[in-house]
């Protein structure tokens, strides 16, 4: 067994009280004394900062870098701008993923691709025989920097305090800029990875953790873990590759538009042209597009049999990942991540809505099922050897309307 | 991590008292900060047979779910159910907040006093 890996934050969550757990060969927080609960709650009303340096960070560099990246990922990479990020996929021959990622322009002569940390070698491993094709080079620069995401209504204002502006970017998602802040270099991301409507991840060099960490819990910030990302993210219906993408529990490949949000990371533009399992990922896009329209046929169940949705459970219980899924009294699936999931309760819409003090909780998640089922179909999840009732809701948050999420409650 | 000197353990971190008969049991600070936030219990009903050493209910955090186990055997002749709306109570007050209450006594687990089970924490870490 390999020694876990540590990011330079390390001591900073041990001496915080942090549960430390491997996660992806890395020993990170998965919650801090105050427990996933309260830090997920603290994240969507004020701000939650969270260690993300385990994640993989790559820089592509060269003259052939744009040709590279548009064969290898599923995104157009050549309609990104500077200061500008995408999410999108890694993907293989059949329309599988190999990985997930998310590709910044902070530089006009380099990409920033930001891997999962699990994946990390593997798909540097992918990569390596391909990029031999082509006049660029990755380079690995992960142990010399570190990431943290910056999350919820308040985190906006605490970067641009750091940096002394008006605003830290430009105001929607996925714009970038490199600030200085109290004399350390910062690259910020208007990103991430919980459903906040304002949220950033910031890059830096190992140098300058400490301080980014210390300054932004004395502006109020608290530290949050993998605990309550992930049901941060679970709420969001952010998917997880392990989870709803890569190999399924049966061991077939999960195919990328399963996953909805698969429409904004894959571009079939003329301008990107060929890429690694265009031809496959056409056909599921074809089908992914009738089960939408509500007009799925066989055809296209063949191409497409299972995509990612919401569930919540209607029935008092907990859903956990690898439950079974019925409908109509037929195994159409299984859960692939849910929990009880905390929420504020809101009043009023969009801008105006506004967080109550009140709390409550939701056994909610998200599955994996057979591409027909419709949305606002009732279906039934065999907890533990009970039938309990739940619902394929169209999604479990509203969160297009800064400064908060608001949580749609399944009925 | 607090343990309460008046109490009786078991391996599977839950307490016992008993009482004129009647046995209440509950969790373990040990136990509660080990499970993390506490979300849902999952009770058993008054009248129902407990057996000790085996399941009687669940109780579920964010995290993960783990089998509450009996104590002793008997009868059930109550539940907490304040726990069904507020399963957190297990959390802020793991012995005050009893799970359940058995009569008709008639075995029990091998149990652990304080000082025991205090040993046995340390050396579970």
């Amino acid at each position: 067994m390999s020694e876990l890996k540590r990011t330079v934050l390390y001591n900073a969550h041990v001496a915080a009280g942090a549960t430390m757990v491997d996660f992806g060969g890395w020993e990170m927080p998965i919650q801090y004394p105050s427990g996933i609960v309260a830090e997920h709650l603290y994240t969507r009303k004020c701000c939650g900062i969270f260690d993300v340096s385990h994640m993989g960070r790559l820089l592509i560099e060269g003259p052939d870098r744009t040709r590279f990246l548009q064969h290898v990922l599923t995104s157009n990479v050549q309609s990104l701008e500077l200061n500008k990020a995408q999410y999108c996929i890694i993907p293989n021959e059949n329309g599988g993923a190999v990985d997930d990622a998310y590709l910044y322009q902070f530089e006009e002569e380099r990409y920033l691709l930001v891997v999962n940390a699990s994946n990390t070698d593997k798909d540097l491993a992918w990569l390596a025989p391909i990029v031999k094709d082509y006049d660029c080079r990755i380079r690995n620069i992960t142990g010399e920097t570190i990431s943290i995401a910056v999350q919820g209504p308040e985190s906006g204002k605490m970067l641009a305090k750091l940096a002394g502006v008006e605003e830290v970017t430009k105001p929607a998602r996925n714009n970038l800029s490199i600030l200085d802040m109290e004399g350390h270099q910062v690259w910020v991301a208007r990103t991430g990875y919980t459903g906040e409507p304002i949220g950033y991840e910031i890059f830096l060099k190992n140098e300058d953790a400490d301080w980014a960490w210390k300054r932004l819990l004395e502006l109020g910030a608290r530290p949050a873990g993998l605990g309550a990302r992930d049901t941060l993210r679970m709420e969001a219906m952010l998917p997880l590759y392990g989870d709803e993408m890569g190999i399924d529990e049966e061991g077939k490949e999960m195919p990328i538009f399963g996953l909805a949000l698969a429409r904004f990371a894959v571009s079939f533009d003329e301008a990107k042209g060929e890429f690694i399992g265009r031809e496959a990922l056409a056909k599921q896009a074809a089908a992914q597009t009738a089960f939408r329209e509500k007009r799925g046929t066989e055809a296209d169940l063949a191409a497409l049999p299972r995509r990612v949705r919401p569930i919540a459970l209607l029935d008092r219980g907990v859903m956990r990942h690898g439950m079974d899924v019925y409908y109509n009294g037929e195994k159409v699936g299984y859960v692939t991540s849910a929990t009880m999931i905390p929420y504020y309760m809101t009043e009023g819409e969009g801008p105006d809505a506004r967080l109550l003090e009140q709390t409550g909780k939701r056994a909610i998640g998200i599955c994996y099922i057979k591409s027909d089922v419709p949305t606002g179909g009732q279906v039934e999840v065999d907890v533990r050897g009970k039938r309990l009732k739940a619902i394929i809701p169209l999604k479990h948050v509203t969160n297009n309307q800064p400064p908060y999420v608001i949580p749609v409650l399944a009925k | 991590m607090t343990i309460n000197p008046d109490l009786k353990y078991t391996k599977s971190h839950e307490w016992v008292k008993e009482e004129d008969g009647v046995a209440v049991v509950g969790i373990t600070d040990f136990a509660q900060d080990a499970l993390g936030d506490v979300v849902f219990v999952n009770l058993p009903e008054a009248g129902d047979e407990v057996v000790a050493g085996e399941s009687f209910g669940d109780v579920e955090s964010v995290k993960a779910v783990s089998d509450l186990v009996s104590p002793v055997s008997g009868i059930v002749q109550a539940v907490n159910e304040e726990l069904i709306d507020a399963p957190e109570m297990l959390n802020s007050d793991p012995y005050g907040a009893w799970i359940i209450k058995v009569e008709q006594v008639n075995d029990r687990e091998t149990l652990l006093d304080a000082d025991d089970y205090e040993a046995f924490c340390a050396e579970e870490g």
